[in-house]
């Protein structure tokens, strides 16, 4: 059964100016190499931090975007040479506020989009009014969209996307900006196109959404897939191990590098809560760094020390922080 | 499997027409932008029939009312038609609209064809102030024709809106070489300067403009001449902007998608 | 400290023009825009056989400093205000006058420049006879009319800091100084109550000047008319800087000040 979305080798640079007298071109390498296939039904994730490079993947395969190399398939046609066949079969949902007519009630928007991705007339009024009813948006539909939360906003953008009927729908980080409550609903939305057979690519960076939803999950990282799997393979990655975490007040960058020296840690990072900084420190499997830790802490103030058993979110950091952070492009 | 060739036509022709009421319906909820819309052309027209009315020279007032109403017209295309895409960029929507799974003209065109509707509105208020502030006896002698020459005008300088769109999409201040269009074709346009007056090598440009013979037609109409040629003359214009507009679009398009440059951010 | 005030204080609001100063907007808008509204009127005028070509031109190039004088000075009040610092600037215990005067010196300078330019270009292309003794006059008769727009800027920004519309509002008030200063509609030919309005609006009396100083009359012969112009400009000056002021103190009532 052929993938229906393939990500092959893809790269993407972008050529950008910064200054304004004297204009240097700096070149920024958003993707470095992307592949994935997503099988018929898949709910797939492509999990990672805010400049990762998710969107820019996730533009490629809607045919918003020429990669510099590599090659992209949805339902097995180029989306480069095919874009157009492509674009009848898929839907582009996106977070945020924007991408909607303000001065336009729901209605109006989704007659608009009915009307330009090709929705039959005659079944136009039946469709829209379906799609309110799945969303949670009827009784509302006339109203301006102006006066829309970011949640409903965030319905009608789902709406929208599925006005077409396209078998794959692409959604970038839809929940981003809703509140919990609103996320929920969406999430169970979601949750439901896949019930439904839809194929669906989902980019987010809430490890726990990934979790929820998604069949499979690639982890990316600086342009680059760093993980890949079930949610379930994920975590397996750092089941055994242990994080150590520590409060500190204040900590220079080379005592950080002394504990990454420690034999069996495989990262460190650091965070900022409240008032204090925390070092998280991870092991693998049978090691013990605390004393070693503590050790190469000595002289810096600190606060609690607590061990623990890793969860995905760690998993999740340990990759994304991995990499070595060498100058990017 | 394709679809069938009539499905094609009325596919186009329903999303031309529904994108068209729709921008229009935003268009005309923006009232600042409207009010101005309406009193700028205004001032001008104003202006210019005090000075017809007051000089010497025979042409009359009538000539000065119709071709002051077509001013506004061109305004509101020549001011708002080089930023379209960028409006569409900054409301988030340029990406879904080339996403959309027809030719980008179906969905450019009726954004600047109500832009140039939208000029109906001063046009009203520039004939009103005619009829009745300054007491001019305007025709209406051929309704029908005159109904005509308005749409054709108006779908004209719309298309001539269409390639101002997509001729600027690259340029980050569009909207000043907009503005910069707005003076020389209300001088070259014969809407209040008879194109005879204007020396010789300036008339093929005259000519070349869709707002010549749209208001020539809309003056032969309201005064009972026939209007045909104009309005033949001013489609055919009409046609050649959309079909250069579309010709650069792919280009343009093809670009940003290489560039990357249809997102804001 | 008054003088450093005005100075530094026009420097800074200087590069608040910067917007403007970029080449693409400002040859388009400054330079390029008054000539065509020159040719325009000349040519209306041919057409409906009124006055002279000189009248048109000198008519439309002082009015023409209206978009530099009229949307600098309001800009550059409305910048501070979306950057926030006109708040401080207000409550600063720097002395407000000089600080406000410094800001107008560059609004005015840059007026002066555009309808000098539009002035001597459009003279020439269009072909207008002016004598050479006149040239000092004229610019003088110019640059107080640069001064008076700018004083009615300033007018402008304190109603702009009440209401957030100021483009709309700036072009109003060009078409206003384009219909009633005489520019193109002689101010006889409007009726009364037009007239009335003429003669309190920047332009009408500067411009009325600089016509007969064309036509060769001396800066003695011309005096009232510019002395008229240059009161304008105080009194407008004067009540927009109260008006700011006052704008100020409304808007920390109501916390409008700091809304972009």
């Amino acid at each position: 059964m052929p993938a229906v979305v393939e990500a092959i080798d893809l790269h993407r640079t972008y050529r950008t100016t910064t200054g304004t007298f004297r204009r240097r071109s700096l070149e920024v390498d958003a993707v470095r190499g992307v592949s994935f296939a997503i099988e018929e039904g898949e709910l797939f994730g492509l999990l990672g931090p805010n400049g990762a490079g998710k969107t820019t993947t996730i533009k490629m395969l809607i045919t918003l975007l020429i990669p510099t190399s590599g090659q992209a398939r949805v339902l097995g046609k180029d989306v480069v040479e095919d874009a157009h066949w492509v674009r009848e079969r898929i839907g582009y949902v996106f977070g945020g506020d924007r991408g909607l007519y303000e001065r336009l009630s729901a209605l109006d928007n989704l007659r608009y989009f009915a009307e330009l991705y090709g929705v039959d007339p005659r079944r136009q009024r039946a469709r829209i009014g379906e799609l309110l009813e799945l969303v949670g948006l009827e009784g509302r539909e006339k109203e301006r969209v102006e006066g829309y939360s970011r949640g409903m906003r965030q319905r009608l953008h789902i709406a929208r996307g599925l006005l077409h009927d396209p078998p794959v729908l692409f959604l970038d980080e839809p929940t981003i900006g809703v509140d919990p409550v609103g996320a929920r609903e969406l999430r169970a939305t979601i949750a439901g196109l896949k019930a439904a057979g839809k194929t669906v690519l989902l980019t987010t960076h809430y490890m726990f959404e990934a979790d929820a939803l998604c069949d499979r999950i690639a982890v990316v990282a600086k342009g680059r897939i760093v993980a890949e799997g079930t949610p379930r393979d994920l975590k397996g990655r750092v089941s055994e191990g242990v994080v150590v975490e520590i409060e500190v007040y204040g900590i220079e960058d080379a005592r950080v590098e002394s504990l990454r020296a420690i034999e069996g840690v495989t990262s460190v990072a650091v965070e900022d809560r409240d008032q204090a900084q925390v070092v998280v420190v991870q092991a693998g499997a049978g090691h013990e760094p605390t004393h070693a830790v503590l050790g190469r802490l000595d002289g810096v103030s600190l606060g609690r020390v607590t061990t623990r058993e890793p969860t995905l979110e760690d998993a999740y950091v340990a990759l994304v922080t991995e990499q070595p952070v060498a100058a990017d492009g | 499997m394709a679809e069938p060739r009539e499905r094609q036509v009325t596919r186009v022709a329903r999303a031309l027409l529904v994108g068209f009421g729709l921008h229009l319906k935003m268009m005309t909820r923006s009232s600042f932008d409207g009010l101005l819309g309406v009193l700028w052309p205004l001032f001008f027209a104003t202006i210019a029939f005090f000075m017809f009315r007051a000089g010497a020279s025979g042409e009359s007032l009538v000539f000065a009312s119709f071709g002051a109403a077509v001013m506004g017209i061109w305004s509101s295309t020549s001011t708002s038609a080089g930023s379209a895409m960028q409006r569409e960029r900054w409301h988030g929507t340029l990406e879904l609209l080339v996403c959309a799974p027809v030719h980008f003209a179906t969905v450019l065109l009726p954004v600047t064809v109500a832009m140039s509707a939208i000029g109906l509105y001063s046009m009203t208020a520039t004939l009103l102030l005619s009829r009745f502030a300054f007491g001019v006896d305007l025709p209406f002698e051929e309704p029908f024709a005159l109904g005509l020459a308005l749409v054709v005008t108006v779908v004209s300088i719309g298309s001539l809106g269409f390639l101002l769109a997509v001729s600027f999409v690259r340029y980050r201040t569009a909207w000043a070489l907009g503005n910069l269009l707005e003076y020389p074709v209300w001088l070259i346009a014969g809407f209040l300067v008879p194109l005879t007056l204007l020396p010789s090598w300036v008339r093929p440009f005259s000519w070349a403009l869709a707002p010549t013979w749209g208001v020539d037609a809309i003056r032969e109409a309201a005064t009972g001449a026939s209007p045909w040629p104009e309005l033949i003359a001013c489609l055919g214009l009409g046609a050649a902007y959309l079909a250069i507009g579309i010709a650069v679009l792919e280009t343009v398009l093809r670009s940003a998608r290489r560039a990357g440059s249809l997102a804001l951010a | 400290m008054s003088v450093r005030v005005f100075f530094v204080g026009g420097l800074l609001s200087f590069r608040a023009l910067f917007s403007f100063l970029r080449p693409e907007v400002y040859v388009p808008s400054m330079l390029v825009a008054p000539i065509f509204q020159i040719l325009l009127f000349v040519y209306i005028g041919r057409s409906a056989g009124i006055e002279s070509d000189e009248f048109f031109v000198i008519g439309n190039a002082v009015q023409y400093a209206a978009i530099p004088c009229l949307f600098a000075m309001m800009f550059t009040i409305a910048g501070e205000r979306f950057q926030q610092t006109l708040g401080y600037i207000l409550v600063s215990p720097a002395p407000r006058l000089p600080l406000f005067l410094g800001r107008a010196v560059p609004v005015v300078v840059n007026g002066f420049f555009v309808a000098a330019f539009s002035l001597v270009v459009g003279g020439l292309i269009v072909g207008i006879d002016v004598p050479g003794r006149s040239y000092a006059p004229l610019a003088l008769a110019t640059l107080i009319c640069a001064f008076s727009c700018t004083g009615l800027g300033l007018v402008g920004a304190g109603i702009g800091l009440l209401f957030r519309e100021q483009a709309v509002l700036a072009n109003i008030m060009f078409g206003i100084l384009l219909l009633f200063t005489g520019a193109n509609v002689p101010v006889d030919e409007l009726p009364g109550w037009m007239e009335a309005v003429s003669n309190v609006l920047p332009f009408t009396h500067g411009i009325d000047a600089a016509r007969r100083i064309a036509d060769g009359a001396s800066l003695s012969d011309v005096f009232d008319s510019l002395a008229a112009e240059l009161a304008i400009g105080v009194v407008s000056g004067a009540v927009g800087y109260l008006f700011i002021r006052n704008a100020e103190r409304l808007s920390r009532q109501h916390a409008t000040l700091d809304r972009a």
